[in-house]
């Protein structure tokens, strides 16, 4: 069997190759919806399957490495986050997935308004994810700790849409399929940037043996 | 240090305490949705924290089981398997609160008439959750297995939802807000029901050692 230490690096670089799958996963899902464009809808659509394959193949090598190794304290630590961050990844996926579906159900019903702060909000949830990533390879809490407050942002960010949007269906009620489509748009864009605060969550733990989910925070 | 079986009954019994309070949570947030019962929904909001406190003392629990004894076979997976159902239980519970959410949010507004697949909804779905959890103390991959049809039930239900609201907003803008909050109801109780088909799965991992993901997943070799 090979050095745990060259596993243990097996599994974030593996953590990592999906890391940039998701990554770009969302970026094109929001690409397609803003350009309407079905041939980047089908890449996100056709990368789903290596997502999920490399899901399993990562719970796998953690928990055999949990299980044919005794790993202690810090090592111990980065397992369990490895498990953790895999789901919050294949998560995004999904939701890049979604953003996709609504993006196909969008290009074939007329323009509504411009995309409002959709692309903004793309944006702020993209450089939590990558940032979220950095900081966990890296073990810098400070980069995870920004990536907390970020979140903050994109909840008023999808706020901001969802009132714009239900406003504009009671002006324009012919547009209601299409601002609800946008609406949930905003929503996995939410949710992403919420799987991204996690991995910074888990990160903190992992370099600083402290839960700092919840608010539990204390102070440094 | 105590005995590793008595740890791993403690977490059983702290894990199904959680499940309790999240079924709780998710049948009184839809009863305060019925009833319009501000006062139910926030007492569901208030029981949030404490399931945040049980899913970081399950989480530092199974770490240190984990890491104190050198687990393998079943005893690893069933580690492992609390590890996963105690995030899904957490969601369920974030879930529970955004319908409570909503349910605050529509007794603000003019009323208007619950869609009657709501609480129908509801029901498939807390039977869900309660059959996933008995089937993970029972560890009853069969049981488990009956959980993923209740899950297209409920995604049918949702998509019915959609359409028929969507509808109804275009014949009366004035009913939109309270619409679209019963259609994030809905979404809200369907993503509950994924995460119980998670745990199924889950249980199913525990009691056959096969990923259930990996048997259901898309048949393409990487």
């Amino acid at each position: 069997m090979r050095h745990f230490i060259e596993e243990l690096e097996d599994l974030q670089g593996r953590l990592l190759e999906m890391g940039t799958l998701v990554e770009s996963a969302i970026h094109n899902s929001v690409r397609a919806l803003m350009e309407r464009s079905e041939p980047l809808a089908h890449e996100v659509l056709g990368n789903e399957d290596r997502i999920n394959h490399l899901e399993i193949e990562i719970d796998d090598l953690a928990v055999r490495l949990l299980a044919l190794q005794q790993p202690m304290a810090r090592d111990l630590r980065f397992l369990t986050a490895a498990i953790k961050i895999n789901t919050d990844l294949e998560r995004m996926g999904d939701l890049a997935v979604n953003i996709v579906e609504r993006a196909i159900a969008l290009m074939n019903r007329p323009i509504v308004k411009p995309q409002i702060d959709i692309p903004q909000m793309a944006r702020t949830a993209e450089s939590m994810v990558r940032k979220s990533l950095d900081a966990f390879v890296k073990r810098e809490p400070e980069l995870a700790r920004s990536v907390l407050l970020s979140d903050d942002t994109v909840d008023r960010l999808r706020d901001s849409i969802h009132s714009e949007l239900i406003s504009f269906m009671q002006e324009d009620p012919q547009s209601v399929p299409q601002a609800l489509e946008l609406i949930l748009v905003a929503r996995h864009l939410e949710r992403i940037a919420d799987h991204a605060t996690n991995i910074a969550e888990d990160t903190l733990f992992l370099v600083k043996g402290v839960d700092v989910r919840h608010h539990l925070e204390p102070n440094y | 240090m105590r005995h590793f079986s008595l740890e791993l009954e403690e977490l059983n019994d702290l894990l199904l305490r959680m499940g309790a309070l999240v079924e709780s949570s998710i049948r009184r947030s839809v009863q305060s949705l019925v009833d319009r019962d501000k006062e139910l929904a926030k007492a569901v909001m208030r029981d949030e924290p404490t399931i945040n406190q049980m899913q970081v003392e399950v989480d530092a629990r199974t770490t240190r089981v984990l890491a104190l004894n050198q687990p393998v076979a079943r005893d690893l997976r069933f580690l492992t398997a609390t590890l996963k159902i105690n995030t899904d239980l957490e969601r369920m519970g974030d879930l529970a609160v955004n319908i409570a959410e909503r349910a605050i949010a529509l007794i603000n507004r003019p009323p208007l008439k619950l869609v009657t697949e709501i609480p129908q909804m509801a029901s498939l779905v807390q039977n869900m959750l309660l059959k996933s959890l008995d089937a993970f103390v029972k560890v009853d991959a069969e049981m488990a297995e009956t959980i993923c049809p209740a899950d297209n039930e409920v995604d049918a239900l949702r998509d019915k939802i959609y359409t028929d609201l969507v509808e109804f907003m275009q014949h009366d803008p004035a009913a939109v807000p309270a619409a679209v909050d019963q259609i994030f109801v809905a979404r809200n109780l369907e993503r509950i029901a994924d995460h119980a088909t998670n745990i199924a799965e889950d249980v199913i991992f525990l009691a056959k050692g096969i990923d259930f993901r990996r048997a259901v997943g898309p048949a393409r070799s990487v």
